[in-house]
């Protein structure tokens, strides 16, 4: 018998037929009776007093049933650093600040109403670049703070630091050195569909939300913290996804568009739909955070790192999201990529007057990478050693603890780098110039949950009926990931019946049992676990029914053949193979004794154990229901910035191999070979979809996608300007799936989600270094920048 | 809210009817590509669009002695066209890089023209293969060669009652190459930075005659006669196309500006590169 019929094979996406045949219900698709329209007025200045704001146009337009402005509502403030309120009345400090909301029968009626909104402002001195933001004198973009505390700078009051060994000792002892700058900038998480929901409040002001977020248990938090303050203390929060369109971030924090809708909702006891359309989500919806890095590393002679000394600056933008907790994440690759003994990072985010930021795919890993990787070339140039060597003289190895604590167990790095190095022929290839080079980095990520709230846990509910089917409550979300059909593999193998018997309901607080999010790479490591634990108390169910129930079947039958034919000779069975339920199994929708699986009496479906164990006399009948909650002995962030917060890290090596036009600057990717350790394979054709998806990602972020903010407006808010890279630029990838087994993972998988995208646009700049010998930066890596530094070459 | 009528006539001397009836109140469609972007974009609309998808007559591609290219000929057709490919390279390549396929499908040549946009991916094309426009008006009809449709960006001479029926590119175009490149980031849904289209003539390794035509590299699609003229009569070799290309990138031809989608310097830099580069696959596409 093979070890597993369904974890570890290619099986086809389960649920995505609706949505390609359109059947699935979008945010874009719901509708509730009554709803009205939400449309919001946005800012036309980057730093400027509200002098007045004037309504009664819009109020007057038929169809329209409220207007509000910060005077409306509650003045209350909201967000992780609560910096801001839900609707700006005295000072706008970005373009995208929100400054009042119209609901109507109609998304025309409301769009119009706001264009009747007339606002007048005084100008402001703003200011844009973090650098000259944080010099003295410039001006302030946040007078005072949450408490109405006056503020001298703009600096935030979130001292990242990390600092682990001696610093000076290291320099001293270092052979070699080498010091870069390097920068990040905005990129839009481009879900295909556009931010959305509705609010609606029953006649008790309980709310229903149907929300896209996939942190649906942490936006209820964020709304009951809100309510307390707005006078709705105690009422009840559901938030229910639609089918969601993706989400690589964007769905992370609760944005004030969804406080918007709420207040609309309120006021006019309808449910209001905001639905943003793309200019929107490119305007108004918080992208990923931008840094720029001043790095300096040491080695011995030998190559071995001796220190990392890095300091970012992130522009945080006007208010504070999530970006601003980026370099929690970033301080792992800073501390832990390769081993490196003394380790120092310090961030430091600045308010300014440009669109602010939140998560996406990697949460500062990119940024952070891209500094990491771009010094471990510079310094292996420095030390003479080969990139691909340098780097695996230092790989992280299995039972490492890193300077942060990490403790990493299952740790494939070793193959990822060889397998690149094999893959892109980098022996034969490396240091040849003439336009063609290659390029590699790595990294690491957590695969294991991330400890990032108090708990870390994730619940799931399964049930069974008499047919076979099997509900399963799942507490995280479907974003798109796949994760409906790994669960279903992972329950049906946990089970012992098929994917197709497993019916997911996802993302319903009413109904799951509590989650930390669908983030950080951990749904597929969290859900699993808890399936398997949940799936193991279900099973056990079953097989204590089947103990009871399968001697009584068999041996009913016996009576019924010799009613029929008095002739007919009982067999002579050994009952003891079915005795204990320790003794049974289920396997493809069969109970089995383990003795003898194929045994001509016992083997029985499980849908007939599941009938009789229902459908009988009073006080006996039973149903087979089971739930779990696992929440991993991980740790929270310490005061030092150190604790084991992942099960398990994963690794992987992204190599290229460019052709740069030194006449044009262009680049193109001629191969990437993406190497990944991802524990186990869950499902291979879902896991290349990951690794593809988030290389390309990467290959817009290394090479073509910015969000442009001039002077704090963002210029190129649609897809025909915004370059993302479309299925014409796809690049040929060859993935290398590394499969160590981790220990604490379902059946040895770690998540994958997130990797793919960490170490592709340095990679890519590596590999354009080699090719042409000059270095840029700055992402991304547009011909325009390589042209101006081949001509300062030359 | 937008609002407006739609009325798809069946034949020419209804739409002309129409224009006159609406005058500046109507707009006509083909494709609709620019159109309905324009309306979303501006929130206004003309009170009526005048689909041109009624008149099938005028969706044709032929050699007949001159090539006659419809107005309703779709880019896709223009992509999937072999004559197009064969004789017309640079054509075909304007238009088969032209948005998407979806695109391309519904997106008609002379709505690319007569939008007007200095990036118009077939403009440097047409430019470069000496094409003619007809219009037709409830007057009559006229000729009018590319060079002086456009008057500036998104302005033809074409007059409110008139109707482009067909782009016309003469036989003598049959003993040239052409070749055009489209530099844009990525490989689809994109709007050049700057197109370049070369044609020319061999008379054995000498240049006997040449176009070279430019897309947003001034307020309209323009020819750098200078460009052209200096290669007029040199050999293909090197130095002199390197020397064309540098011509070509200068203010003798151009006017740069820098925009978002790219630094006029830059732009420079392209054109520079790639008219010898385009001159090349030109020559060696002579029949
Ligand atoms: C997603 C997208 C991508 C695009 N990518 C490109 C690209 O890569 N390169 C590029 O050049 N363009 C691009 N475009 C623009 C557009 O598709 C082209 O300009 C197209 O050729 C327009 O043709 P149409 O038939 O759709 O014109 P329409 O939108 O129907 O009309 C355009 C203009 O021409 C007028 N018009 C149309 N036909 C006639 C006629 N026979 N006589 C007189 N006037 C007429 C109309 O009144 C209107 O002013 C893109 C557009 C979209 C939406």
């Amino acid at each position: 018998m093979p070890d597993h019929l369904f974890v570890g094979k290619s099986i086809p996406r389960t649920i995505e037929a609706d949505k390609v045949t359109g059947k699935a219900v979008y945010i874009n698709d719901l509708k509730r009776p009554g709803m009205l329209y939400g449309k919001i007025l946005y800012s036309s200045h980057a730093h400027a007093r509200i002098k007045s704001i004037d309504t009664s146009m819009a109020k007057q337009l038929q169809g329209v049933r409220a207007v509000l402005t910060g005077q409306d509502i509650p003045d209350v403030r909201v967000g992780f650093l609560k910096d801001q309120t839900v609707l700006k009345k005295d000072v706008v400090r970005q373009f995208r600040d929100e400054v009042a909301a119209v609901a109507a029968i109609s998304p025309e009626i409301a769009e119009e109403a706001v264009s009747l909104i007339k606002v007048e402002y005084e100008k402001l001195p703003a200011v844009f670049d973090p650098f000259e933001a944080m010099k003295e004198g410039a001006p302030l973009v946040h007078e005072t703070d949450a408490r109405g505390r006056p503020l001298k700078s703009n600096i935030l009051p979130l001292p990242w630091k990390f600092a682990v060994g001696d610093m000076e000792q290291a320099r001293k002892d270092a052979a070699y050195i080498a010091k870069d700058t390097v920068s990040t900038t905005w990129v839009n998480q481009c879900c295909m569909g556009t931010s959305g929901c509705i609010a609606e409040f029953d006649q008790n002001n309980n709310l229903t939300l149907y929300d896209q977020t996939n942190v649906i248990f942490g936006h209820i938090g964020r709304i009951s913290e809100y309510f307390e303050r707005i006078g709705l203390a105690g009422k009840k929060i559901r938030v229910v996804n639609p089918v969601v369109g993706g989400s690589f971030g964007t769905k992370l924090d609760t944005d004030i568009y969804e406080f918007i809708a709420i207040q609309l909702a309120l006021n006019t006891r309808k449910p209001v739909k905001i639905l943003f359309d793309r200019e929107e989500e490119f305007c108004a919806l918080p992208p990923r955070q931008p840094a720029v890095f001043t790095i300096e590393q040491g080695c011995d002679k030998e190559g071995r790192l001796i220190f990392r000394h890095c300091e970012a600056i992130l522009d945080n933008g006007a208010y504070t999201s999530w970006g601003a907790t980026t370099p929690s994440v970033m301080i792992m690759p800073m501390s832990s990529l390769y081993r490196v003994p003394n380790v120092y990072f310090k961030a430091t985010c600045v308010y300014t007057n440009n669109i602010y930021a939140q998560a996406m795919r990697g949460y500062g890993n990119p940024q952070a990478t891209f500094a990491v990787e771009t010094s471990m070339d510079s310094l292996a140039e420095a030390a003479g050693i080969d990139p691909a060597e340098f780097r695996f003289i230092n790989r992280n190895r299995p039972g490492d603890e890193t300077p942060m604590n990490l403790k990493i167990t299952s740790c494939g790095l070793e193959e990822c780098i060889t397998a690149v190095r094999d893959r892109l022929q980098w022996d034969q290839k490396r240091g040849k110039q003439r336009g063609r080079g290659v390029g590699m980095a790595s990294l690491i990520h957590v695969a294991g949950g991330a400890r990032v709230t108090k708990s870390d846990g994730h619940g799931i509910r399964v049930k069974l009926d008499e047919f076979g089917h099997v509900d399963v409550i799942e507490s995280g979300t479907d974003q798109g990931q796949g994760s409906p059909t790994v669960i279903s593999q992972i329950v049906s193998e946990a089970l012992g019946v098929r994917p197709e018997d497993i019916f997911l309901t996802f993302g319903d607080t009413a109904l799951a049992l509590w989650d930390a999010g669908t983030h950080a790479s951990r749904h597929t490591f969290m859900a699993g676990n808890a399936a398997v634990i949940a799936c193991a108390k279900a099973k056990r169910q079953i097989l204590d029914m089947a103990v009871e129930l399968i001697p009584r079947l068999v041996k009913g039958e016996f009576k019924r053949m010799k009613r029929k034919d008095p002739e007919f000779v009982e067999p002579d069975l050994d009952y003891g193979l079915i005795a204990n339920p320790e003794d049974m199994d289920i396997r493809d929708r069969m109970i089995f004794p383990k003795k003898d699986p194929d045994h001509p009496y016992f083997k029985v479906p499980i849908s007939e154990i599941l009938r009789n164990g229902l459908h009988v006399g009073i006080g006996e009948s039973r149903v087979v229901a089971a739930e779990a909650f696992y929440d991993p002995p991980t740790e929270m962030l310490n005061r030092d910035m150190k604790g084991n917060l992942s099960m398990t890290y994963a690794f992987g090596t992204t190599g290229v191999e460019v052709e740069v036009d030194e006449e044009t600057g262009e680049v193109q990717i001629l191969k990437l070979v993406a190497a990944h350790d991802v524990g186990k394979a869950m499902n291979p054709t879902l896991l290349l979809g990951q690794i593809y998806g988030a290389g390309y990602t990467g290959v817009g972020y290394g090479l073509t996608e910015e969000i442009k903010v001039r002077n704090g407006r963002v210029m190129n808010p649609s897809f025909r300007d915004y370059q993302m890279l479309t299925a014409m630029d796809v690049v040929p990838i060859e993935a290398v799936i590394v499969e160590p087994g981790d220990k604490d993972g379902p059946y040895g998988a770690k998540g994958v989600g997130e990797p793919g995208l960490v170490p592709t646009a340095p990679a890519i700049a590596n590999a354009v270094y080699d090719a042409i010998g000059v270095r840029i930066r700055d992402l991304p890596i547009t011909p325009e920048k390589i042209l101006t530094a081949l001509k300062e070459r030359k | 809210m937008i609002d407006y009528d739609y009325r798809k006539p069946g034949n020419l001397e209804e739409v002309f009817s129409l224009l006159k009836e609406y005058g500046p109140h109507a707009a006509l469609i083909a494709g609709g590509t620019d159109v309905m972007v324009k309306i979303r974009n501006t929130r206004k609309a003309p009170e009526v669009l005048i689909s041109l998808r009624g008149l099938k007559e005028l969706s044709y591609i032929r050699k007949n002695g001159d090539y006659h290219i419809g107005a309703l000929a779709t880019h896709r057709m223009l992509e999937q066209s072999d004559l197009v490919q064969r004789e017309l390279t640079a054509l075909y390549e304007g238009a088969s890089r032209i948005g998407s396929v979806q695109v391309r499908n519904v997106a008609t040549i002379a709505g690319n023209i007569c939008n007007a946009a200095p990036s118009a991916d077939t403009a440097g094309p047409l430019l470069a293969l000496d094409a003619q426009v007809l219009l037709q008006g409830p007057e009559g009809e006229r000729r009018v060669p590319i060079t002086e449709f456009f008057t500036g960006t998104y302005k033809t001479v074409r007059k409110e009652t008139e109707v482009v029926t067909e782009i016309r590119i003469p036989a003598e175009m049959e003993r040239f190459g052409s070749a055009y490149w489209k530099q844009s980031r990525r490989k689809a849904m994109n709007l050049p930075i700057v197109g370049i289209a070369v044609s020319l003539r061999l008379d054995n390794a000498t240049i006997s005659d040449a176009r070279i035509a430019l897309t947003v590299a001034a307020p309209t699609p323009i020819r750098a006669y200078k460009a052209e003229e200096f290669l007029t009569g040199k050999p293909m070799d090197e130095a002199v196309l390197a020397e064309a290309g540098r011509i070509a990138a200068s203010t003798d031809c151009c006017t740069l500006r820098d925009s978002l989608r790219g630094e006029a310097w830059y732009r420079a830099e392209i054109i520079e590169a790639y008219v010898p580069r385009m001159a090349k696959l030109a020559a060696e596409r002579i029949n």
